[in-house]
């Protein structure tokens, strides 16, 4: 493991994180709009929407961090004919600007319904051809065994849907809690800034604010009610996942021992004790969501959340650290034919 | 003579000949030496291929053992893996077939170096860039031959339009430790040594890979 491996590990991981949870979240906000008021539809989503920008900034500047030469970072453009990491950098930079440019007119309601779901669908669309560029980066290369397989887009695609299940759902969790908490946010702003004198006073900052107290304010009982459900099918959807990435592992590892001399030391990496982790983290993951947090989300209070949203957390941070170990499997298995 | 040795559509590429090889790396010194390599930067690289087996009857064992030499350079492949993934354009494709890096447009990702089975582009630390044989352009320019080629005491190297030294030493390229050529489609033909293995028939290892 060293930076140039570490930094890749992270901007894959974050951005497959972001992509998959925007996509989640685009698929909850269909389904809530048929059923809840817009405005409902509207608190349950935002929390988890705006955490999604500052995951895929910590994956582009990782991505900076592997670069030998970074006054010539710009000439990663030119090669989009041939090159999939070009076309990768291309979308994943598309995909930045429309997610960003779609979050910002959410924030403020600029623009109409139409626009801002043509705008959220073209950031949907730009994430999948980022995924699908990223996997073709390692898939695309004959030379190396471990990454010429179909496995390579599976893994990409189930660390993307985990991870982003897992981030929807722990955003959700963490603002009900947060709004629970009373009434801090509000005593911040101290006593001759009200709701009313934000909104009054008008300007940037006004906008900010009253936009902040909006998000922040409580979640009512029928947005709970919609939560929990969200969050059951989200932690049934991330153990199959968990399951899935389980199975594949061990597939992979079986096809790679079944290769020539170089897919040989691929399975060896892959049958070490990083693996085992991986597997076992993976493992406590899917227990974590298809017995504990679809469970708790049947039968958890609003009055009293914070089970649910510490085991959301650990389900999360145990996933993160397999996912990374398995990540950095990738990379520790790149051996290539050849000398 | 000087232009007929960058002449474009020529498509430059190397001759080894492995029965004549010792291993001697005078190749990998001239190289280091012509192009002021930093330590670990190896263009060519010279790696010693063993491996073999015995026989026993009655009381008699009879060793069946083998070793061989590979001088690989860049083989300024056909259809290069490297230019296509690269993603600024750096790698190069010279109009006469030979392969380098634009140090003006390089950024250091390193993807050249996944993606090559040779192992030719490689991470100068020194400028952030990658690096890698340019079949000597500067000397060819001139009229000289490259640095490798001039260098081995056994004159096992040789160099030219690939299409003339397959017509005159023949167009083998997968011999072992190198892998299935039609995966890279190398401007290289190699006259094998007698114990030499195909890539798909390998069944030795790479004996000195702390020195390649």
């Amino acid at each position: 493991m060293n930076i140039h491996d570490t930094s890749m590990v992270i901007f894959t991981l974050a951005s497959q994180m972001a992509v998959g949870s925007f996509i989640i979240l685009g698929v909850v906000y269909l389904v809530l709009r048929r059923r809840a008021t817009p405005e409902e539809t509207d608190h349950v989503v935002a929390p988890a929407l705006y955490a999604i920008g500052p995951v895929m900034i910590i994956g582009l500047l990782a991505s900076i961090a592997h670069v030998g030469d970074v006054r010539n970072i710009f000439n990663v453009f030119l090669n989009a004919e041939t090159s999939w990491l070009s076309r990768e950098i291309i979308f994943g930079i598309a995909f930045a600007i429309a997610g960003f440019a779609f979050a910002l007119l959410e924030w403020f309601k600029k623009g109409s319904l139409v626009l801002r779901q043509a705008v959220a669908a073209l950031a949907a669309v730009l994430g999948i051809l980022l995924l699908w560029a990223e996997a073709m980066i390692y898939y695309s290369l004959e030379a190396v065994p471990a990454w010429n397989t179909w496995v390579v887009p599976f893994m990409f695609v189930a660390s993307a849907i985990l991870l982003g299940a897992l981030a929807v759902g722990t955003a959700m969790m963490v603002a009900t809690v947060v709004r629970g908490r009373e009434p801090a946010a509000d005593a911040d702003a101290g006593p001759a800034s009200t709701d009313s004198d934000s909104k009054e006073s008008g300007g940037l900052m006004g906008q900010i604010r009253s936009r902040f107290r909006e998000i922040n304010a409580p979640t009512t009982e029928s947005e709970w009610q919609f939560t929990t459900r969200i969050l059951a099918w989200l932690a049934l959807v991330g153990a199959v996942v968990a399951v899935a990435i389980i199975i594949v592992s061990t597939i992979y590892v079986g096809d790679l021992s079944q290769g020539g001399a170089i897919a040989l030391e691929s399975a060896a990496v892959l049958s070490g004790a990083k693996m085992w982790w991986r597997l076992l983290l993976t493992g406590a993951t899917a227990i974590l969501l298809g017995f504990a947090v679809y469970r708790l989300a049947a039968s958890t209070r609003l009055s009293a959340p914070r089970m649910l949203a510490a085991t959301m957390l650990v389900t999360m941070l145990l996933a993160l650290v397999g996912e990374f170990l398995g990540r950095s499997l990738h990379y520790e298995a790149m051996f290539r034919v050849g000398i | 003579m000087s232009t007929s040795m960058t002449e474009p559509g020529d498509k430059y590429g190397f001759f080894f000949d492995q029965s004549l090889c010792t291993g001697c790396k005078a190749c990998q010194v001239a190289c280091i030496d012509k192009h002021d390599a930093p330590l670990g930067v190896l263009w060519r690289r010279v790696p010693e291929y063993s491996g073999g087996s015995w026989q026993v009857d009655g009381k008699t064992v009879t060793p069946n053992i083998f070793t061989y030499y590979m001088s690989v350079a860049c083989n300024h492949c056909e259809d290069p893996v490297c230019a296509e993934v690269c993603p600024t354009t750096a790698m190069t494709i010279r109009d006469d077939g030979t392969v380098f890096v634009d140090q003006d447009k390089c950024v250091g990702c390193r993807y050249c170096e996944w993606s090559c089975a040779y192992s030719a582009p490689q991470f100068n630390s020194d400028t952030g860039h990658m690096s890698k044989c340019d079949l000597c352009y500067d000397y060819r320019s001139e009229g000289l031959d490259p640095a490798c080629v001039s260098a081995c005491p056994s004159r096992a190297l040789d160099w030219g339009p690939i299409d003339e030294l397959r017509a005159t030493y023949g167009s083998e390229a997968g011999i072992a430790p190198l892998p299935d050529p039609s995966i890279t489609e190398p401007h290289l033909t190699i006259r094998p040594h007698r114990d030499a293995q195909s890539w798909d028939h390998a069944t030795g290892h790479i004996a000195n890979p702390g020195e390649i």
